[in-house]
């Protein structure tokens, strides 16, 4: 029998895929049913420490390589958030990630603490949305400072709660921001959020995105992904979450063998349907079968030669 | 590889319904089912969801209410004008393979059923159309609906035409099989020519039965889309009367492609963009939002003004 269960830094997940920060994730009901498609593990939407509605339409659309989106961090607040989190907690019964944001390192620590009350297994701190520049400036994970700051402060409030840093393929060194966060405290790495773009549209003569630039995902970004989740494995010893254009079983293989512990998927449900997860992991299965492998762990960072 | 840019095109002709609404029309063939919605990108304003209507091959419309900043935008908008459209997303409606349908609609709802009518009439099936508005003015398609040969059930909140009152009363007295007499005067020249009407039309307000009712089989199916209280109402109407059922349910969205989550009910998670928006009766049931509360575009839970959210 093939064990697809995973033991992702100290949390047990009964598969690897894992519903990456920003999708779906808004509600409550909205994870029960990834859930229900077979992830191991959901992220919630990012909360941040107001309530934003986010960007005007449009804000997500496929363009053909991949999509793109910039729907600008829209959540309720963290006041309501807290409430939204311990339900999310209580209702799922595969772990919930609780996803935050904030405009400061002094802020994402407010935020996190408020959230880390209800005890989530873990908390990821997205340092990377690419779409929030005018309100919020740079991404702290452009910066190693930065993100051993927001690392540090956190992690001496997380208590038991793990602490996940999301990272970006913008930083013109994601191995050191990696290393940083590591140095820091962090139990894990995402790798990566997605990657700045911009698509015009030459008839009306102006970006689609109302917020003009925005993050691509998708089969666009898999080997920018890749490359980062290879080089990271190289350079850090907590485990990695390898994101980015995960379509298929054959696309989590390539994640794992580059060194990733476990899969996000986001982007994929548009390209296969909600059920991505229990595809994705049907064809993992299928793969270990027929090439022997008796669990994700043997198959590791394998290709990391 | 599946590919969604707006998909850029100019307005080939606007057709005004009324003060507030404009109808624009599209020369682009466009492959949808009835129940299906585009993304409407207004450049530079906003991107909202909208049903789609065509008439002929080749072309398509939308029907717009001013009402907001975008919808104000887009009505300045002349011919030739570039407009972005995604889609057609969402589920479909399911026709009977006969007897006869009542569709009741309300505010733009019509414009999510009038391709609908289309294939049922073409179908051979009978349609009925319990049309409500505030006023005469605002009763969209009439003649297009005439046309189609569809029964007409009018009703405006002023009396100005047809039955005064909620078109979801009138269509309550159908069911019963009991219409009630007209209340206002007959119809004036609005466009309905009774002749094209089966069996005396509009002015007869040709009454049904109930499936359930004696000699019942007649009413196959109802579906409905407008305001969520219309809407809810009818649903009630449906099942005391076990009436197989559809609606259209409209949730804030922004992807319309099935990720984002802003339009995803509870507790089920179901996405308004991809399992809905038209949904069946039975599976109404178990979306315990419906008639209740939504979701603004932050993901906060709002209640509607006639409920409280417990």
């Amino acid at each position: 029998m093939i064990d697809l269960s995973v033991n992702f830094a100290g949390i047990q997940l009964r598969n690897p895929t894992i519903l990456a920060s920003g999708i779906m994730g808004v509600s409550v009901a909205s994870l029960k049913y990834c859930e229900e498609s077979g992830a191991g593990a959901v992220t919630c939407k990012s909360i941040g420490h107001a309530e934003r509605m986010g960007h005007h339409n449009p804000t997500v659309y496929s363009w053909g390589q991949g999509l793109t989106n910039a729907v600008g961090l829209s959540n309720q607040g963290v006041d309501e958030g807290v409430g939204l989190l311990k339900e999310m907690i209580e209702t799922l019964n595969v772990p919930v990630i609780a996803s935050c944001f904030a405009d400061t390192v002094d802020n994402i620590a407010k935020v996190a603490e408020k959230l880390i009350a209800s005890n989530p297994v873990a908390i990821e701190l997205n340092l990377s949305c690419p779409n929030t520049e005018n309100d919020f400036g740079l991404m702290f994970a452009l910066d190693t400072d930065a993100t051993t700051r927001a690392v540090s402060q956190v992690k001496k409030i997380a208590g038991k709660t793990k602490v996940f840093v999301k990272l970006t393929p913008d930083a013109s060194n994601i191995v050191d921001v990696g290393k940083a966060a590591e140095a820091a405290g962090a139990d894990a790495l995402t790798a990566a959020n997605t990657l700045s773009g911009m698509i015009i549209d030459i008839h009306t003569k102006r970006p689609i995105l109302t917020n003009k630039f925005g993050g691509l995902s998708g089969p666009a970004i898999k080997p920018v992904s890749v490359r980062a989740v290879y080089n990271l494995y190289k350079a850090v010893k907590i485990p990695i979450i390898g994101t980015g254009g995960i379509n298929t079983g054959e696309d989590a293989i390539e994640f794992i063998m580059a060194g990733a512990a476990a899969v996000g998927i986001g982007s994929g449900i548009y390209y296969r349907g909600i059920d991505i997860f229990k595809k994705v992991t049907d064809e993992i299965s299928e793969f270990m079968e027929k090439n022997n492998y008796r669990s994700i762990e043997e198959m590791k960072g394998m290709a990391n030669i | 590889m599946k590919n969604e840019k707006p998909r850029i095109l100019p307005i080939k002709n606007i057709i005004i319904e009324n003060d507030r609404v404009k109808t624009f029309v599209f020369e682009y063939e466009m492959d949808f089912a009835p129940g299906q919605f585009v993304m409407t990108w207004i450049p530079g304003y906003d991107e909202k969801p909208f049903g789609i209507v065509s008439r002929k091959k080749g072309e398509f419309m939308i029907t717009v209410a001013a009402v907001g900043e975008s919808t104000k935008a887009l009505h300045s908008m002349n011919v030739g004008d570039m407009v972005g459209f995604r889609g057609p997303f969402g589920s479909t409606f399911s026709l009977p393979e006969a007897g006869s349908i009542a569709l009741i609609a309300g505010g733009y709802g019509m414009a999510s059923l009038f391709n609908l009518s289309k294939e049922a009439r073409e179908k051979g099936i009978e349609v009925h159309v319990f049309l409500g508005a505030r006023t005469k003015a605002e009763l969209l398609y009439l003649d297009w609906m005439k046309e189609l040969g569809a029964v007409l059930h009018l009703s405006t909140d002023d009396g100005s035409e047809g039955y005064k009152g909620f078109n979801t009363d009138l269509f309550a007295e159908h069911v019963k099989g009991h219409p009630p007499t007209r209340t206002s005067s007959p119809p004036s020249q609005g466009g309905i020519s009774e002749s094209l009407l089966p069996e005396g039309g509009l002015a007869k307000d040709l009454p049904f039965e109930g499936s359930t009712s004696k000699g019942g089989g007649m009413l196959t199916k109802v579906y409905t889309v407008g305001p969520e209280i219309m809407e809810m109402k009818v649903a009630d109407i449906c099942y005391q009367n076990n009436i197989p059922f559809e609606v259209s349910l409209e949730r804030y969205m922004k992807c319309g492609i099935g990720i984002c989550g802003s339009c995803c009910v509870d507790p089920v998670g179901w996405r308004m963009c991809v399992e809905g928006p038209v949904i069946d009766g039975e599976k109404l049931k178990e979306i315990i939002e419906f008639g209740k509360y939504h979701r603004s575009a932050s993901g906060k839970v709002e209640g509607y003004p006639w409920t409280k959210i417990s």
